[in-house]
């Protein structure tokens, strides 16, 4: 039983061998590298299988003899200061490494058919195993230095993942806003570990706990201190996760291929600033002010995920503000004490989570060689629709991450989510409320997603459609303000770039001749035709994505449907028995905590009625405004004209406009930061070298200057002429004397 | 011995027949590899590392009435960047492979300033450092003044007026301290630094080695000849210039200001703290306004001497061996960034950085090497710029001098630069390489970089990572030294 522990440093460099293999052969032997890809692909997932199977023996472990253990090697020595290294595993790491190796084994798997024709195949499999590396080697470190230090790789490969694309300018933008946004908070975080380091003397997690309790207990601390370095460490992983005044990097990080999405912007990296939370759990129980802080930022954050999530287009950017919610919750969970609930909604949100996005993948994959491959036009949901029929097995297992992440009772989020609402009853009702009305706001934008996805029908022509009617008031309020550019051009500007064959001056005379009003399958054939897409797929509609890529799909479905019952209360043998109770038992021994869960089944029915039925409220208003409007163009509008009649049309209008231009700014947060923060810096930067230019630069070459003259003019009365010295020897004298002769005859 | 090889061999070029550019390459190249493998071999064989005092002492009298001797020797403090010398000089000087006009020349150059390099970080007698402090700047002036881009002339101009000014204060301070005693001038360090002076006089002293140092490391405001110079030099130059050059300022600083002159050090440390810490935002700030990409480079490197400046005005262990390792770490991390810089602007030719984009598709090799050297020097954890500005911040809290407000403050100032940095690496990283464009000059071909430049950057890359994941390779040579250094504090004070 040892050995597992004993080797269990061994986890974080499983994945490593296999970047370092492919980096060395890209750069050294790039061609022959690229012509064996599938073969070093392989042994990456192979490999994260093994650390897959290593935490899964530590979870069993822990499950039935919780014990910590840590080792302890020294990186730096030195006399008065030395660092050591170790690792921690506790029912959280292993936890945290189960669910980090099974999302990372199946959205490499996917992966494996979704880059299969990108040129940087290789490079994608590279910063994938090391981005797994680091996020392993982060949950298993032991003390702050080490996660800080794992903690910056992290968000290293995800800049390098979402600059995946780095032809992109927008990828490019938004991998850098990445990385600034979170090194704000790893600003927080190294501040906030200096000034524990300063308090307690010790970056072990164990004696730091230890040594600042008794500190805030004999009052050794002052209290204003401890609380501005624990709020810095949450700072920290408020930027890693997402939530409110540092969340603007999530959306944009969007720009990086889906597995990414999945897997780093859903599953595992924004979990990472959970997991700070729930490991330094200890310290910030014993600040009140810190908690309270947690729960409001999450509460912040829950609401304005949820609002933004509600308007927007792209398919993978309303997933990522969801992703922004629903980390908004586990982070309230996590500050109003429920450290259960949290690290369970976690679980659950991260496999359900990670199949929608996964689904998303499929859906652009499906849907590229139809609109072009610009994310634009792929991940635009007003060009989705209808696509049930043709890609069934994508469909099924989209509505089951959907109804998940709604809250519907068997699948997964149901039981999380209704803990935490259950929990927040219980800390303040102000919070509670919001949480639960905007549980109805996610079901409905969920919802929204679904419906514009996969019912109705295939809207491709409805590029046509929009433009025309551009000017009309109902395009308006279902999509927002329509870009003055009109759509088909665009359309086809793009699908000239994607042919790239002499076929595309034909399709586009085939687009031109064919108008508004046209059926859209002519002209989809049209573009068809060409060679190009003749060898890929000869149908004119989205197909199903190959069995690689389903196959994962359908492993985290069994996930969603199965892992919310690891936290179902059981009765057995008279007493309450539930795996993750007892998983995380010796956490919630380390945090004197009362581990008595008492199961009240009528309290729970109650509880879960609600949720559910608020859940139930959103998906129905979701279907009225969406699943209706779009069935068909004629029912349009009927709906039109029937919404006419209504009088109170136009508040409703502005409300929707509101809702619309909030969700399409995203919130005004990132204006104001464009207006005041990056101005400013830019502002900064340009008074600075004006600065260095003209004053410091200036003075010198100033003096430079003034020692010219000087010289020149030292050169020309030492020239040695007669003539001037006779001159200047005369006009002094005369001076002198015209002087003399001025005060002579004033005195 | 080591210190004249470089030199006299490089005398020897001039006598060369002129028989074209090859063989004056590969002998240049065979006389830094043959020094490089002298100078580790001595290091490997005769050099205990537990023993901080001097060794491999050499000692001839010069001039005798001065009491002018050639004393050479080394300690755990001048071991690391007489590696480094090595190191980077013979990196630059296969860098410097595509220099044809005027090779012999520009050859000689190079060895007489690895001569003067390591005679300075060898010195042990003042007027000797003084010499090879003097020895340094007329190649480099010439350097520039032969090689450099289209406003040479100014910056080399700028260069040795800056530098030369300085110099005058080292050498008052130089003869000063000499002078001083009362039978005769002492310029051994040893004796001199059991001598004590008067408060005002040691005060004095310090300041004008300080001055020297200042223009030499750069600290603000004395720092503006180095965008300049950076902007225009030869990119083989600019590796010497980043990699070795400044650190001799931060060395200086070290070996007198603090070994010999501790009372005045501890006097004027809090402002080095300071200014270190002003220096640090003020070039990161300036960075991003840069539009000449080697200007921007000039201009990190001015921020990161800010944390060497912290490092040693925080007078602990933990800060001392931090700035130590700085000195090694952006000595690579620097001149590989100028060397990249370099051989990027050999290719599209272009030095503003809003003029260009999208070349990381014909040379993915330079872009993976850049990328990787800007995190570096972000300090991104397990490369060496990580490591070191860590022991800098453990360095400040945990010195025992200061107040808690101004260390909360001064770490404060130094996180901010932590944000900065990035925003300025990497948006010209992204002004470089990302995006797509279509480059309207088409007979210029874009070659990724051939084995040479891969080797350089590769070669460079090695200790930079192996430094970060075990700082103890660098660490485990100073760590005495700089206790046997700051044993004098503690007992001062």
């Amino acid at each position: 039983m040892e050995h597992t522990y004993q080797y269990a440093w061994i986890i974080p460099f499983i994945p490593l061998p296999i970047t370092m293999l492919i980096g060395l052969g890209l750069l050294l032997v790039p061609t022959a590298t690229k012509s064996i890809r599938r073969v070093l692909a392989f042994p990456s997932v192979a490999l994260l299988n093994i650390a897959l199977g290593f935490s899964v023996d530590l979870a069993i472990k822990q499950i039935n003899g919780g014990s910590t253990y840590q080792y302890l090697g020294s990186w730096t020595v030195n006399n008065d200061f030395s660092l050591e290294f170790g690792y921690l595993i506790d029912s959280l790491t292993s936890i945290m490494s189960i669910l980090i190796t099974t999302v990372g084994i199946m959205v490499l798997i996917y992966s494996d058919n979704y880059m299969s024709h990108d040129q940087g195949y290789l490079r994608f499999f590279a910063y994938m195993s090391f981005f797994n590396a680091s996020m392993l080697g982060l949950v298993t470190s032991s003390n702050l230095i080490q996660i800080y230090i794992f903690w910056e790789l992290v968000g290293m490969c995800s800049y390098l993942l979402i600059g995946f694309w780095f032809t992109r300018p927008i990828a490019a933008n938004a991998c850098q806003k990445a990385f600034v946004t979170n090194r704000v908070g790893d600003f927080g975080l190294l501040l906030g570990i200096l000034g524990l380091y300063w308090i307690t003397g010790s970056f072990e997690f164990r004696d730091l706990f230890e040594i600042f309790n008794n500190l805030i207990h004999n009052d050794g601390v002052s209290l204003l201190f401890a609380t501005l370095c624990a709020s810095l460490l949450f700072l920290g992983s408020v930027a890693k996760s997402a939530q409110f005044p540092l969340h603007v990097w999530l959306p944009d990080a969007m720009e990086g291929p889906t597995p990414i999405s999945a897997l780093i912007h859903a599953a595992t990296m924004v979990a990472a600033g959970i997991f700070l939370v729930a490991r330094l759990f200890p310290l910030f129980t014993v600040i009140p002010y810190i908690m309270n802080l947690i729960s409001f930022i999450g509460v912040i954050t829950v609401f304005l995920g949820a609002t933004l999530a509600l308007a927007q287009r792209d398919i993978k950017r309303s997933l990522a503000y969801s992703t922004m919610s629903q980390l908004g919750y586990i982070m309230l969970a996590s500050g109003i004490g429920s450290y259960r609930a949290a690290l369970f909604h976690l679980i659950t949100h991260a496999y359900s989570k990670a199949l929608l996005f996964l689904g998303s993948g499929s859906i652009i994959h499906s849907m590229e060689p139809l609109v072009g491959y610009s994310p634009e036009k792929s991940q635009n949901m007003v060009l989705m629709g209808g696509l049930r029929k043709y890609v069934p097995i994508t469909k099924m297992t989209f509505l089951l991450g959907t109804l998940s992440l709604c809250g519907i009772p068997p699948l997964a989020c149901f039981w999380s989510k209704d803990e935490i609402l259950n929990d927040s009853w219980l800390y303040s009702p102000i919070f509670a409320i919001i949480a639960c009305f905007t549980a109805g706001l996610t079901a409905f934008y969920m919802f929204r997603v679904y419906l514009l996805t996969f019912e109705g029908y295939l809207r491709l022509h409805c590029q046509n459609y929009k433009g025309a009617k551009s000017s009309s008031f109902y395009s308006i309020s279902i999509w927002g303000k329509e870009p003055p550019k009109p759509k088909p051009k665009g359309v086809n500007h793009n699908l000239l770039l994607s042919t790239r064959n002499s076929n595309e001056s034909i399709s586009f005379f085939y687009k031109k001749r064919y108008q508004i009003g046209e059926s859209a399958r002519n002209l989809v054939r049209s573009f068809s035709t060409s060679p190009y897409f003749g060898n890929k797929d000869t149908s004119t509609f989205p197909h199903e994505s190959d069995n690689t890529m389903l196959l994962p799909m359908l492993v985290l479905v069994l996930f969603t449907l199965f892992v919310g019952f690891i936290g179902i209360p059981l009765h057995q043998g008279g007493m309450h028995f539930d795996i993750l109770s007892k998983w995380l038992t010796p956490s919630i021994n380390l945090l004197h905590k009362n581990p008595t869960y008492s199961v009240d089944w009528y309290e729970f029915l109650t509880n879960a009625i609600l949720s559910v039925s608020i859940a139930l409220f959103g998906i129905f208003i979701a279907y009225l405004l969406y699943g209706s409007v779009y069935s068909s163009f004629q029912s349009l509008d009927l709906i039109n004209s029937f919404v006419k009649m209504g009088t109170k049309r136009i508040f409703l209008d502005r409300i929707i406009n509101v809702i619309y231009n909030w969700s399409n700014n995203r919130g005004y947060v990132d204006v104001l930061y464009a207006k005041y923060l990056i101005v400013n810096i830019r502002g900064l930067a340009e008074l600075f070298y004006f600065f260095d230019r003209r004053l410091i630069d200036g003075i010198i070459n100033g003096i430079g200057v003034v020692s010219f003259f000087v010289g020149e003019g030292i050169k020309y009365v030492g020239s040695g002429r007669i003539s001037s010295y006779l001159f200047v020897y005369l006009s002094c004298v005369s001076i002198f004397l015209v002087i003399y002769y001025f005060l002579f005859l004033f005195l | 011995m080591i210190v004249v090889l470089p030199i006299s061999a490089g005398l020897l070029i001039l006598f060369l027949p002129h028989r074209g550019n090859k063989g004056v390459r590969w002998y240049t190249i065979c006389i830094c590899l043959l020094e490089l493998l002298l100078t580790t071999y001595a290091f490997c064989y005769y050099f205990q590392f537990d023993d901080p005092l001097i060794q491999l002492e050499e000692d001839y009298k010069w001039i005798n009435i001065f009491d002018f001797h050639w004393r050479l020797g080394i300690d755990g403090l001048s071991i690391g960047p007489i590696l480094l010398t090595g190191f980077i000089t013979t990196l630059a000087t296969l860098a410097a492979w595509p220099v044809t006009r005027d090779s012999r020349l520009f050859y000689f150059l190079m060895l007489a300033m690895y001569s003067g390099q390591i005679g300075l970080f060898s010195s042990r007698d003042l007027l000797l450092f003084f010499v090879m402090w003097e020895l340094e700047l007329i190649p480099v002036y010439l350097l520039l003044s032969m090689w450099g881009g289209k406003k040479r002339l100014y910056s080399a101009t700028k260069f040795i007026l800056y530098t030369a000014g300085g110099s005058i204060f080292l050498l008052i301070g130089v003869l000063g301290m000499g002078l001083y005693g009362s039978n005769g001038p002492t310029l051994n360090f040893e004796t001199s630094a059991n001598q004590s002076y008067s408060a005002a006089l040691e005060i004095i002293f310090y300041f004008g080695f300080l001055i020297a140092y200042a223009v030499k490391s750069p600290i603000i405001p004395l720092h503006t000849w180095l965008p300049d110079t950076h902007g225009e030099a030869h990119y083989s130059t600019c590796m010497l210039l980043a990699g070795i050059l400044l650190k001799m300022g931060a060395y200086g600083l070290i070996r007198i200001n603090m070994e010999l002159l501790p009372h005045a050090h501890s006097i004027f440390s809090p402002w080095l703290m300071i200014v270190g810490a002003i220096q640090i935002i003020y070039a990161a700030s300036t960075s991003p306004g840069q539009g000449n990409l080697k200007k921007r480079i000039a201009y990190s490197s001015v921020s990161h001497m800010g944390f060497i400046i912290i490092g040693i005005g925080s007078i602990t262990d933990t800060g001392l061996n931090g700035a130590i390792l700085q000195i090694i770490s952006h000595g690579f991390i620097g001149a590989a960034l100028f060397f990249l810089a370099g051989t990027s602007y050999d290719r599209i030719r272009l030095v503003y950085l809003d003029e260009m984009g999208g070349i990381a598709i014909p040379m993915p090799k330079i872009f993976t090497m850049f990328s990787s050297f800007s995190m570096a020097s972000l300090a991104l954890p397990g490369m060496s710029g990580f490591a070191a500005e860590l022991l800098v911040f453990f360095g400040i809290i945990t010195s025992s001098k200061y107040f808690l407000i101004p260390k909360i403050l001064i770490t404060f100032v130094m996180a901010i630069g932590i944000i900065l940095t990035p925003i300025y690496s990497l948006s010209m990283l992204r002004q470089m390489f990302y995006g797509y464009k279509l480059f309207n000059i088409t007979n210029s071909y874009f070659l990724d970089s051939g084995p040479r430049e891969l080797f350089i950057s590769t070669c460079i890359f090695l200790p930079v990572i192996g430094i970060g994941l075990y700082p103890d390779l660098v660490l485990s040579l100073s760590v005495d030294k700089v206790e046997a250094i700051l044993a004098k504090f503690f007992i001062k004070n």
